[in-house]
């Protein structure tokens, strides 16, 4: 097994030059002054001063954030009754089912979403419901095979040990069926929710100029603007955003498999 | 008592392939039943249907005087303790006690004097916050057996539950489940596979076999009483020989006739004849009804088991001609050749090709590097009768080997009182090839080409014997007899009196301990 473990080596030798060094540059660019050499550093926290002085960033991303929780939680409601229904199938259909939702996904993202644009285009809605459709599209799939996974992992002597109990359909459900699926839900969330709130492609392409993100925010800072300091400010504040919600998820998920009741 | 359960002619079937035929049972109140029989009987499938997991296909259960076949199984009044328990990984002990009182909306103070209550019947006070996951086999089982009585059902299905457990826990569970049963005084239906867990728990033993209810009665009844073979080998140890009902207190095997006390069959009809292991006696030679040579004796704790031999079987001796190592060497090519001479059944000749005789005489090729090379000329020619005939195998480069086959017709011994016949053919090997042996017996064996049949319907019967008596790690050229024998009648025996192998003795049982079954299928 000791000489297997060397094989990790290439793996950490990637990791550091391309996550991790990366990773330090933001947090350095972040905290610096714009234009200063390597040997004239200027440490500062203007950049994140600037960031909630002016009340236009905190609402792009409070408007990011809602538009993945909306687009996790509309995942959640399509994709668990999806995944449940595609689990009591039988096993050649089920296999047929996972194939059709995977299916898509063989497809460059960045294609689809330019298909949806075509679709959309002479459709009366707003430009917001365009990026919520084309935001449901693409990570649905990510929901509904977590959900699906833990589902059919469930032992089925559970349900009937809850039906020998007295549990009809629905309290079986709501008390084995439900709180053994929620890690299922929360690994859906993890994958649904930190690109969603990340996501600036698909409001650009569907949204229409007049929907601004986050990540299009940091977008433009990096490839228009050209200040990477301010860039790097706000992609540190919403990495703390999702390490704190990514935190909040964990700590109910163990709660939820503690109380159970 | 009260008749709680009365199974009424169910069938069930799975894909056209019929899995219950007909089951009628009635099961009364406060009754221990276990329904006994080997994996894929129908026993599982019978419960899993009471507890209304399945439907039958046909036929009625009538549950405390009501039809319930359409009755959901959560509402029956009857609970189940599964296979591998089936206990909810995310709530903890006590609620999964609690998950029953909690559908049926109880309230808060009743259910956890419930609880409580249950946790102390199955010894586990001190446990309710653990976490299921994390309990030991028996002690998830003991939380099972909790969920299920605290609904206070009619009738408590355990669908074997002991079968995960380790074997000085399942005896330590087989007393507990029986003394749970006694004390809250319900009927509990016990399935396993296992007969000495459904003589030690049960008040009645249902016997299952293909979908069918062979055999129901007390513990007692169907280890003393079975009603046919199947029963008898099943539970308990036994020795079953076949034997002939001359008239009433009357029954023959073995060309002698023995007194017993069962009665009521045709006259000379053929039956299987029971007797235990522990009502036969070992006593000196002829002061019993029996006598035999002791095979075997083996150390079984209590008790040792002891096989004696009463009839001898049927036996074929032949003449193994162990030749020395002669490899043909040819010095100019490098190369090494050698094969032995065998004898052949003269029935195989027509069928005779080229890979048998090489086969046969193991016919191998080597260069100097040990390098095996093929053999790529084998010259023959076998005449379909008796006789001697050589055989030269060739490798490309001109190294040969000539041997001898010998073709004889296959002589047999035939034994009227056993109706078998054994037959086996002479043959040669070199001291090499028995000492590479790693299993001798089955070795000589195939070497010797032995079988053994029966006269009756020429069913293949077991080789049970080789005797020799050389020393395989030691062995010179020469001439080895080899006997080949069929089993004869053998005795299984329990005592606790020592008796050495080999041993000439007597053995003794009364008549009422011969018990006479009728045979399956008549």
């Amino acid at each position: 097994m000791k000489s297997f473990s060397r094989l990790v080596y290439p793996y950490v030798v990637w990791a550091a030059i391309f996550i991790v060094v990366p990773m330090l540059l933001i947090v350095l660019y972040a905290f610096t002054k714009e234009g200063n050499g390597v040997l004239t550093l200027q440490f500062t926290f203007d950049n994140f001063a600037r960031f909630f002085s002016d009340s236009i960033f905190p609402n792009v991303l409070w408007r990011s954030l809602k538009l993945a929780i909306i687009t996790t939680v509309i995942c959640i409601l399509i994709g668990y009754p999806a995944a449940y229904f595609m689990s009591k199938l039988h096993v050649n259909k089920r296999t047929m089912m996972v194939l059709l939702i995977t299916l898509p996904m063989w497809i460059n993202m960045l294609v689809r979403t330019y298909a949806w644009r075509g679709i959309l285009l002479d459709v009366p809605v707003s430009g917001e419901i365009k990026v919520y459709i084309g935001m449901v599209y693409n990570f649905l799939p990510f929901m509904i095979l977590q959900i699906y996974t833990s589902l059919l992992k469930m032992d089925p002597s559970l349900i009937a040990a809850a039906n020998d109990l007295g549990a009809n359909k629905f309290e079986t459900f709501r008390r084995v069926v439900l709180p053994l699926s929620i890690p299922g839900v929360i690994s859906g969330i993890t994958l649904v929710f930190l690109p969603a709130v990340s996501s600036f492609f698909i409001p650009k392409l569907l949204g229409g100029g007049d929907f601004v993100l986050v990540g299009n925010l940091i977008e433009n800072y990096f490839v228009s603007t050209g200040d990477w300091n301010f860039g790097s400010a706000i992609s540190l504040i919403m990495a703390m955003i999702i390490l704190i919600s990514m935190f909040v998820t964990k700590k109910l998920d163990y709660e939820s498999a503690e109380v159970g009741d | 008592m009260k008749k709680l359960i009365q199974f009424k002619n169910i069938v069930k079937s799975f894909d056209n392939q019929i899995v219950l035929k007909g089951i009628n049972l009635d099961i009364y109140e406060n009754e221990f039943v276990t329904l006994l029989g080997p994996s894929g009987c129908g026993k599982t499938t019978l419960l899993r249907i009471l507890g209304g997991f399945l439907e039958q296909t046909s036929g009625e259960i009538v549950f405390d005087g009501d039809e319930i076949s359409k009755v959901p199984a959560y509402k029956r009044n009857l609970n189940t303790v599964f296979q591998k328990y089936a206990l909810f990984p995310h709530l903890n002990v006590y609620d999964n006690i609690a998950f029953g009182l909690k559908i049926k909306k109880q309230s808060k103070d009743i259910i956890e004097q419930k609880v409580n209550r249950m946790l102390s019947l199955v010894g586990l006070e001190g446990y309710a916050k653990r976490n299921v996951t994390l309990l030991s086999g028996g002690q998830q089982q003991r939380v099972a057996i909790a969920r299920a009585l605290v609904n206070e059902p009619d009738v408590l299905l355990l669908d074997e539950p002991l079968g995960a457990l380790d074997l000085k826990l399942r005896k330590e569970m087989q007393h507990e489940l029986k003394k749970i049963q006694q004390e809250v005084g319900i009927t509990f239906i016990f399935v396993t596979h296992d007969q000495e867990e459904a003589l030690t728990m049960s008040d009645k033993i249902v016997v299952m076999k293909d979908g069918e209810i062979i055999q129901i009665g007390t513990p007692t009844e169907i280890y003393n009483e079975p009603v046919d073979e199947y029963v008898a080998r099943f539970i308990g140890e036994s020795n079953i020989i076949d034997g002939v009902m001359k008239e009433d207190y009357l029954v023959d095997f073995d060309d002698k006739d023995y007194k017993c006390v069962d009665h009521g069959f045709r006259e000379n009809e053929p039956v299987d004849i029971m007797i235990r292991p522990e009502d036969i006696d070992i006593v000196a030679r002829n002061k019993g009804v029996l006598n035999g040579e002791v095979k075997s004796t083996l150390f079984k704790g209590v008790h040792y088991e002891i096989i004696v031999e009463t009839v001898s079987g049927t036996s074929k001796t032949v003449t193994m001609h162990v030749l020395g190592n002669k490899d043909i060497v040819n010095e100019e090519e490098k190369e090494k050749i050698s094969a032995s001479n065998f004898y052949m059944d003269l029935e195989d000749v027509p069928n005779l090709t080229t890979g048998d005789v090489t086969a046969r005489a193991n016919a191998q090729a080597w260069n100097f590097d040990n390098e095996d090379l093929s053999i790529s000329k084998v010259t023959y020619d076998v005449k379909n009768e008796k006789g001697v005939y050589p055989c030269t195998f060739e490798t490309s480069n001109g190294t040969a080997v000539t041997i001898n086959i010998t073709v004889v017709e296959p002589i047999f011994t035939e034994d009227a009182t056993n109706e078998e016949a054994v037959q086996a053919f002479d043959f040669y090997k070199t001291v090499d090839e028995i000492k590479e042996s790693i299993a001798l017996d089955t070795d000589l064996k195939r070497w010797a080409n032995a079988t053994a049949w029966s006269l009756e319907d020429d069913s293949v019967v077991e080789i049970y014997d080789v005797k020799y008596d050389f020393d395989d790690e030691n062995i010179t050229e020469g001439d080895y007899q080899i006997t080949f024998a069929t089993k004869g009648r053998e005795f299984k025996i329990h005592t606790t009196d020592y008796k050495k192998e080999g041993m000439k003795v007597g053995l003794s049982f009364a008549p009422e301990d011969i018990h006479v079954m009728s045979k399956v299928g008549f």
